[in-house]
Order: structure tokens, then C-alpha cells, then sequence
């Protein structure tokens, strides 16, 4: 019985324009998101390769020069030289061979690289920048670049399959289910069909399957061609593991809006009313109480002024400045290569200028440490908050999922700061040994490769989120089942 | 006749559960959202001053040093709030709020507020602008879709009809007493957030406050009225109240949620911007081989041999100027083209982009309103883009002053220069750095500067209450 009026219900649903038009919306929307998502992140990792190339390419013409020099001296006969300050091109060894310069100098672009599904939910990823210069620099000057984009696009949003299954599809499902009951009702099709042997909990449940199975195999469907098309990385296990909690996630975010619309049919009046009140919910659900629980993050732990930041950097910048560079000409520090050939006094300015920056980089740390603290208890904040909504389990889900989360961000520069440090080793201890690079050691370069986290840590971190979702669409979907069997036709 | 009408679905509406629901969730939001950025606001302002004070005062006292190297350590130019940015925020969290500004360097803003927020921040800041784009069209939805469906749903709009009362009598009647409805909900709480800002003493007296809150809330009730009048029209095209809800909501969906983002996407792909790592490589690279092709040392050497000559001298120690100097600040001049080139490629994408986006407005009428709202309350890009273009003019000439400074009082070590052999000022040198001082677009300006997005507005009230007399008309007593 159940399976014929799937049937049936599917095919009166077929013969509405409506669903075809509601289907059509969807199908380009999918597309239009996965369309702009894969733009998206192909322009990231566009700018972090010409990032890097930019520099290793600095790096490699110093190398050329080193090379040169070598020659030079094999040719000439006496000693592979460090080089003090910058000579003009073929008088001297290179800067080439001064760790100091080359560590300064040239950065090492380090990359987050995007998950096989970055595509499908951009999150944070256009805010940050996912590739990093490591250079002798401050880790403030490390991280002070934002990834370029115009500020009005930032504030809009990107349209990503995301923004399709958070904020599109349950208006989708609204529209064509609002009226599950109450059109029968209206029609007084409803007590006619009650009459025979069907119960009115099958018929609902029957309505809202077909209904269902229809949107499954369109957001099923889409979101495989959506992967195939901008996924990357689809070779690797990992890609489809995320791929299959996408699917997980995105089932129980569509079961909640089919529950909740059971539930208004079932405790609702007309239509139109019910039609108001769904439309309500979602605009509550969706985007108040997402942007309630955002203002009460910032308003209870809000990130300290980067103003101040600013500010006091630069006092500990003074400070530095006037303890260790009093007697000396910090000018020469910012122009090395105008200091006259042979100036001893010199290559005293490079040794200041990297204890000026550890100096710095002392003060500002424990400012700059708090700015993530507070960002943290902000994202604890709306942990704990997020049930109140599923929007924001979800949001949260898809950018764990898709790898464009602040989790993942933190877990990267937690291996930034450590190959900074690695850097800073390598090249202040050679400069401070005045040893001078060979064109060998440039292969020997410290090299950055991100570890991925590990599987288990994504997974615990979503989870929350999953559970939160399952226990809403299961006690939505309970209230009106139980009630449905006290349904009376008549009395409505 | 027409206010019988209008007092009946006034009355109608006034009465009904809906209205007291989503009118007493309305005022409270609006009352929050407004007090939570007003709060904002003031920290904002306040900090702001503090920091601009704070960084030109260390500008004065970074101590004594070589000028050239006092333009090093530089300034940095804070960006103030919008004078209206706890009404609507704009894209304050997502445009940078500093500007270094040093030697040898263009910087773009950095510390976008947005950083230093959960990702929850972009389901969008909970604003009086907000709600007004996006809860009161809702809001007149609700109030009016069944004015005409609803009557014909139940049989009274025949009634009506019959009774002598002229398809226009009627649609007027309608709008005024939905129109009152609204009113009654939306004006209580503008007033008293221009009572709170009245009496607020910590704000910035920006230039025409009173003119802004004319243009704005003129511009809202169009926006209001566009959707009051398109409701009326659906209204009385549909046959079911639940078709006129369902074509409404899909409207309203469209205009504040899909087609935003929608349109940004769009501006994206037909006015595309290189990555940050693509432009700062071209930027450095272009840089490095000079901005015609010849390397800035390279025409440097040719500027040095011209000058000698000038000077009839035959090295430059005999110059009568630092040569140092000269030098850095020729550098420095090479690098402005290149500057010129690469920032304002990125200035005019972004000023196409938002010309793109206002240009979508055909298609929903949120986004003019979006863009006037930013503008009239200082919170875009207009105001943005003065910012940095004001915060570079001030580094060119703060670098210029302290060339400039070191080539006149420094001429007598030109035969001497080593690391051992400089000058140092002081304080009173750098003085003669005024402090930054932002000089915000004049409010004339930024209207006309919309003059095209008031018209878009304008045309789309015209053509809704174009449809909804249309449609009115078209009620006739057999069609009912």
C-alpha cells in the first residue's frame, strides 16, 4: 500500500510545474556554486604558486650568482668568500653566500593545501591566506598579508554548494511541502483518502519519501558531478572519505526541513499559514539566530583592537631600537647596500637587525597570542551554541569537511611557526658564523611540507555537529508521528 | 472611501496573532542590533582616535635618528568608523583598518576585523541595516499577501466589488492601510535610534547628519514601498493566498539572499583580480625590472650623469646636495608608476566589480538599496578607497619631507660617507611631518556618485506600483 502511493504521489508531483521549476532553480544553482566555489579556490592555489615561484626565483638567482662565483674563484685560484655587504655585480663574493641576506631577503612561501572538497565550501578560506612567506621577519610580518580580495565580495559571501544546501534547499523544501496536508484538506481530497484502508501516518510518510527522493537523487546526483567537476585530489581516499561525511551531513540537514515541515502540516491550519510559518522559521533558524549567536561571540570574547596590536608592536619596536642600536646608525641596517666596501662596522647591522626582530618578536608574542585565545573561545562559544540552530551545525560541519575550517587553519600554523623557527636556525646560525653559503648549500635549505591532521581529529571535531543535527530531525520528526494518530479530519 | 478600506485592513492586520509575532520580534532585534552596534561603535571611535594620536605621537618621539631612517619607521594611518556604521556596517569587517606607511613600500590595509572572527561571522552581522533589507520586506509579505487572494479566497472580495468601490479605491485602501501597519512597527524604532544618537556625546560629528538620515531613511521607504506595492500585485494576479505567499517568499529569497552573492560571483568573473600571491609577484617583479623596462639602478646611473653635468661637478661628492639622499629619493620616485599601476588595477576591478553588482539591481532591487545604505552611512568602498588613497599621499610626502630634509643638512658629508659618518634629527625635523589626518569623501559626492542606484530604486517602485495597478485593474466581478 505504502509503495503505491509513493508511486502515486510521485507521479501527481512529476505532473506539477511547480516541481520542475523548483528542480530546474536547484540543478543551475548547484552548478552556478560549484562553477564559482572551483574559481575560487583554483585562484588561491593560482597565487600561492606565483607566490612561491616568485621567490624561490629570487632564491635561485642568488644561487646563480653563488655559482658564478665559485667558478670565479676555482678559476682564479683563493678563498670561497662570505660576503660582507652588497657589491656591484662581479667585484667580490656575492650576497648570495651571506645566510643572513638569504634568509632575509627571499621568503619561503609555505601552503595550506585545499582538500580534494575545498571547492564545494569556501568558509574562512578567502579571509585567510593560505600561503605564508617565512622569511628572518617577525612572525607579525609573517602573517600581516590577507589574501586580496574586494572587501564588498568578502562581506556578500561566496556562493558555494554550501550556501546551496544551507540556505536554498530547505526554501526548496518548504515551498514543495508546506502544503502537504493542508491542500488535501482544502481540496477536501483528505477524508476521501482516509477512507480507505490507508492510515493517515503512512500517507504522510508516503507524501514526504517521495517528496524526499526526489530532492536526494537531484542533490545526490549533483553533488557527485559538482565533486567530479571541481573536486581535486580525487584519487586519494581522503577526498572520498570527506565525500562521504558531506553526503551524511547533507541528509540529515535535509531530514530536519522535510521533519519540520511534517510538523507544521500537522499542527498547522490553511496553507497560507502554514506557508508564513515555515517561511518564518527558516529566516529564524537560518539567519538570525546564526548572526545572534555571532554577535554574542564577538560581544563576550571580542578579539582585542588590532589597532592596539599595532600600537604597542611599535613601542616594543622603539624600545628595541633604542636598546640595541643607540651608538649604531640603524639607517645602514635598512641600506646595506650603500655601506662603502669594506666597512667592518657593518656586519654588525645584520646581527642587530635579527636581534631587533627577536626582540620584537618577544614583546608583540603574548599580544598576538591573545588574539587567538580570544578567537578560540569565540569558536567554543559557537560549539556550544551551535544547536540552536542547524544552520550552523551545518556551516560548521561542511567547513570541517571540506578542510576550509579555523581548526585546520591553527592546525597549519601551528607548522608555519615551527619551520619559522626552523628557518631562523638554519640561516642566523650560518650568518652569525660568517660562513659562506656554496651553491651546494641551497639544496640543503630547510623545505616546508604540511602533515595533514589526522583523520580521527576532523572526525571527533565534527561529530558534535552530526550528533547535534540527528537528535533535532529526530525530535522534529517524533512530535508530529505521535501526534498524527489523534489526526482528525473533521475537526479541522 | 478609501480610508474605510485602508482602517478595515489596518484594523484586520493590527488584530491578527501574525502581526504582533513577527511585529514584536522586529522591534526587538532592531532595538538590539542597534544598541549592540552602537556599543561597537563607540569602542570603534575611541580606539581609533587613541591609535592615530598614539601613532603620531610616536612618530614625533621615535628618537633621535637619521631622517631617511625616521621615514622607515613611518606612520600608520587608522581608519575611522562610518559616521552611520552602527546603523550599517558595510564591509568595514572585511576591508583592512591600517595602513603602514613607510619608505620604499605602498602597503595595502591590514587587520580586517573579520580575521579575529569565527567563521560564523559570515552568516552576516545582525545590523539596523540588515534587518531592514531583509525582515521588514518579510515582514510586509506576511501583512499583506492575502489582501487580494485571501478576500477572493473567502468571497468577500466579490462582495466588495459589488458594492460600487472602484478597482483603484480599493488597491490605494489596501496599500495605505498596510502601509500604516508597517509604519507603525518600523518608524517607533528609528526614532529612538535617532533620540539615542542625538544624545550620544562620544560620536563623530560627521559632515550633514541630518542629510543622511533624510536620504536614508528616504531611500528605505522606497524599498518598503517596492515591496508593499509588489505584494499588492501579486496579490491580486494569484487566484490562492498560497500561491501569492509562495511567489513573494521566492521574490524576497531571490532579491536578499540569492542574488548578492549571485552578483558577486558575477562581478568576479567578468572583472577578475589575481590572488594576492599572483599580484605581489607581478607587482615585484615589474618592480624589479623597472616600470618601462630599465632597471631603477640603471636609470639611476643616467640621472647621476645628467646631474653632474648640471652641476658642471665630476663626481658626486662634489654635488651641492647629499647625494645619498638624492638617491634614495629618486628610488623611491621610479617605484610610483609601478605602484600607480598595480594598486589601481586592483582599485578599478573592485570600483567595476561594485558597478557590475549595482547594475544586477535590474534584476532585485536589494542591491541599490545595499549600496546606498553603505554609502550614505561611510561604511564603502568610496570610503575606502579615500582612505588608502589618502594614507599613500600622505607616505609620499612624509618620504619626501625626510629626502628632502637629509639632502639639504646633510651636503657637507657627501665626501665622508661611511656607516660611522651621519646625521641625526630630532624631533622638531620631524615635525615637519603633519600628522594623518583622513579627509572623508563629501557626502555630495557620494550621492551623485549613486545618483544611478537612487534611479534603479526609483524605477523599481515605479514599475510595482505599475503592476499593482495593472492588476488591480484586472479584478473585475466575474474574475473574483
Amino acid at each position: 500500500m505504502l509503495k503505491l502511493i509513493i508511486i502515486h504521489e510521485t507521479r501527481q508531483l512529476a505532473r506539477t510545474g511547480a516541481l520542475w521549476s523548483i528542480l530546474a532553480l536547484l540543478v543551475i544553482a548547484i552548478i552556478f556554486a560549484a562553477w564559482s566555489g572551483g574559481r575560487s579556490i583554483d585562484r588561491q592555489v593560482a597565487g600561492a604558486q606565483a607566490a612561491e615561484t616568485f621567490e624561490d626565483g629570487l632564491r635561485n638567482h642568488m644561487r646563480a650568482d653563488t655559482e658564478k662565483y665559485a667558478a670565479k674563484v676555482l678559476a682564479a685560484g683563493g678563498e670561497y668568500q662570505f660576503a660582507s655587504v652588497r657589491h656591484a655585480p662581479g667585484a667580490g663574493p656575492p650576497q648570495g653566500t651571506n645566510a643572513g641576506a638569504v634568509g632575509a631577503e627571499t621568503s619561503k612561501f609555505v601552503t595550506l593545501p585545499p582538500t580534494g572538497l575545498a571547492a564545494l565550501s569556501v568558509g574562512q578560506s578567502d579571509i585567510q591566506l593560505n600561503y605564508l612567506p617565512v622569511s628572518l621577519a617577525t612572525t607579525l610580518d609573517m602573517t600581516k598579508n590577507l589574501e586580496l580580495e574586494n572587501p564588498i565580495n568578502l562581506a556578500a559571501g561566496s556562493f558555494d554548494i554550501a550556501f546551496v544546501v544551507i540556505f536554498l534547499l530547505p526554501i526548496f523544501i518548504l515551498a514543495m511541502s508546506y502544503d502537504l496536508l493542508s491542500s488535501e484538506q482544502e481540496r477536501g481530497t483528505l477524508a476521501m483518502i482516509l477512507a480507505h484502508p490507508i492510515s493517515i501516518r503512512k500517507l504522510m510518510a508516503s507524501k514526504i519519501i517521495s517528496r524526499a527522493a526526489v530532492m536526494l537523487a537531484v542533490v545526490l546526483g549533483f553533488g557527485v558531478i559538482a565533486l567530479l567537476t571541481v573536486g581535486t585530489a580525487l584519487d586519494a581516499a581522503d577526498t572520498w572519505l570527506r565525500f562521504g561525511l558531506w553526503i551524511v551531513a547533507t541528509l540529515l540537514y535535509l531530514a530536519f526541513w522535510f521533519a519540520l515541515a511534517v510538523l507544521v502540516n500537522v499542527y498547522g491550519k490553511n496553507s497560507a499559514s502554514n506557508g508564513t510559518v515555515l517561511a518564518g522559521i527558516w529566516l529564524i533558524l537560518v539567519v538570525i539566530v546564526p548572526q545572534l549567536v555571532s554577535m554574542l561571540a564577538t560581544t563576550v570574547y571580542p578579539a582585542p583592537s588590532r589597532m592596539e596590536l599595532t600600537i604597542a608592536a611599535r613601542e616594543a619596536q622603539t624600545e628595541a631600537e633604542k636598546n640595541f642600536m643607540s651608538k649604531l646608525d640603524e639607517y645602514y641596517y635598512d641600506h646595506l647596500e650603500f655601506v662603502p666596501e669594506g666597512d667592518e662596522k657593518a656586519m654588525d647591522f645584520l646581527t642587530l637587525a635579527q636581534a631587533n626582530n627577536n626582540s620584537i618578536e618577544k614583546a608583540v608574542r603574548p599580544l598576538y597570542d591573545k588574539f587567538q585565545e580570544q578567537l578560540n573561545k569565540q569558536e567554543a562559544l559557537v560549539q556550544r551554541f551551535q544547536y540552536v540552530s542547524p544552520a550552523i551545525m551545518m556551516q560548521l560541519a561542511l567547513n570541517e569537511i571540506s578542510g576550509t575550517s579555523a581548526n585546520r587553519y591553527e592546525h597549519f600554523l601551528d607548522q608555519v611557526y615551527d619551520f619559522h623557527d626552523e628557518w631562523k636556525e638554519y640561516f642566523s646560525t650560518k650568518f652569525l658564523q660568517r660562513y659562506p653559503l656554496k651553491p651546494a648549500d641551497y639544496d640543503d635549505f630547510p623545505e616546508f611540507e604540511y602533515s595533514e591532521e589526522p583523520f580521527a581529529a576532523v572526525l571527533a571535531r565534527l561529530t558534535p555537529s552530526l550528533l547535534g543535527m540527528l537528535i533535532l530531525f529526530l525530535g522534529v520528526v517524533l512530535v508530529p508521528f505521535m501526534a498524527l494518530r489523534k489526526y482528525q479530519v473533521a475537526a479541522r | 472611501m478609501i480610508t474605510s478600506i485602508a482602517r478595515k485592513e489596518f484594523t484586520e492586520i493590527v488584530r491578527d496573532g501574525r502581526f504582533k509575532w513577527t511585529a514584536a520580534i522586529m522591534v526587538l532585534l532592531l532595538l538590539t542590533a542597534m544598541l549592540a552596534g552602537y556599543q561597537k561603535y563607540n569602542t570603534a571611535v575611541r580606539i581609533q582616535h587613541a591609535a592615530q594620536a598614539g601613532s603620531n605621537q610616536q612618530w614625533l618621539n621615535q628618537g633621535d635618528k637619521n631622517p631617511h631612517s625616521a621615514a622607515h619607521y613611518g606612520n600608520y594611518a587608522f581608519k575611522p568608523a562610518g559616521p552611520l556604521s552602527y546603523f550599517d556596517n558595510g564591509i568595514s569587517n572585511y576591508a583592512g583598518t591600517a595602513v603602514f606607511m613607510e619608505a620604499h613600500k605602498q602597503n595595502f590595509a591590514i587587520g580586517r576585523p573579520a580575521t579575529d572572527q569565527s567563521a560564523i561571522a559570515r552568516f552576516g552581522d545582525l545590523s539596523g541595516a540588515s534587518i531592514l533589507q531583509l525582515l521588514l520586506p518579510l515582514l510586509i509579505i506576511f501583512l499583506g499577501f492575502t489582501a487580494f487572494s485571501g478576500e477572493r479566497e473567502s468571497g468577500t472580495l466579490r462582495l466588495v466589488m459589488s458594492m460600487g468601490v472602484t478597482n483603484r479605491q480599493l488597491l490605494w485602501g489596501k496599500a495605505l492601510g498596510v502601509g500604516t501597519a508597517v509604519l507603525i512597527v518600523v518608524v517607533p524604532c528609528i526614532l529612538i535610534g535617532a533620540v539615542a544618537l542625538a544624545m550620544a556625546d562620544s560620536i563623530d560629528h560627521a559632515e550633514g547628519m541630518g542629510t543622511r538620515i533624510t536620504v536614508l531613511s528616504l531611500a528605505y521607504l522606497m524599498y518598503a514601498g517596492i515591496f508593499l506595492f509588489l505584494t499588492l500585485a501579486v496579490s491580486a494576479l494569484t487566484r490562492h493566498a498560497r500561491t501569492t505567499l509562495m511567489v513573494l517568499i521566492g521574490f524576497w529569497a531571490f532579491t536578499g539572499f540569492l542574488m548578492p552573492k549571485a552578483a558577486s560571483e558575477i562581478s568576479k568573473y567578468t572583472n577578475p583580480t589575481p590572488a594576492f600571491g599572483k599580484w605581489m609577484a607581478d607587482m615585484r617583479a615589474h618592480q624589479l625590472r623597472g616600470f618601462d623596462g630599465t632597471p631603477p639602478f640603471v636609470k639611476f646611473m643616467g640621472y647621476t650623469k645628467q646631474l653632474l653635468k648640471e652641476y658642471g661637478v665630476s663626481k658626486p661628492a662634489d654635488l651641492p646636495m647629499y647625494f645619498v639622499a638624492v638617491r634614495l629619493q629618486k628610488l623611491e620616485e621610479y617605484d610610483y608608476p609601478v605602484f600607480d599601476q598595480h594598486y589601481g588595477m586592483i582599485r578599478d576591478a573592485y570600483a567595476e566589480q561594485l558597478r557590475v553588482q549595482d547594475r544586477l539591481g535590474v534584476l532585485a532591487p536589494t542591491l541599490p538599496l545595499r549600496s546606498i545604505s553603505r554609502a550614505i552611512s561611510g561604511t564603502d568602498s568610496i570610503q575606502h578607497v579615500k582612505f588608502m588613497s589618502d594614507a599613500e599621499t600622505f607616505r609620499r610626502n612624509m618620504v619626501l619631507k625626510m629626502n628632502d630634509y637629509l639632502s639639504k643638512a646633510s651636503v657637507h658629508l657627501n665626501a665622508t660617507f661611511s656607516s660611522s659618518n651621519y646625521m641625526r634629527a630630532d624631533e622638531e625635523v620631524f615635525a615637519i611631518v603633519p600628522p594623518f589626518v583622513f579627509e572623508p569623501p563629501k557626502l555630495s559626492a557620494i550621492i551623485t556618485e549613486h545618483r544611478s542606484n537612487f534611479m534603479l530604486l526609483a524605477l523599481w517602485l515605479a514599475a510595482a506600483i505599475g503592476l499593482a495597478v495593472f492588476a488591480a485593474n484586472r479584478i473585475s466581478l466575474e474574475s473574483s
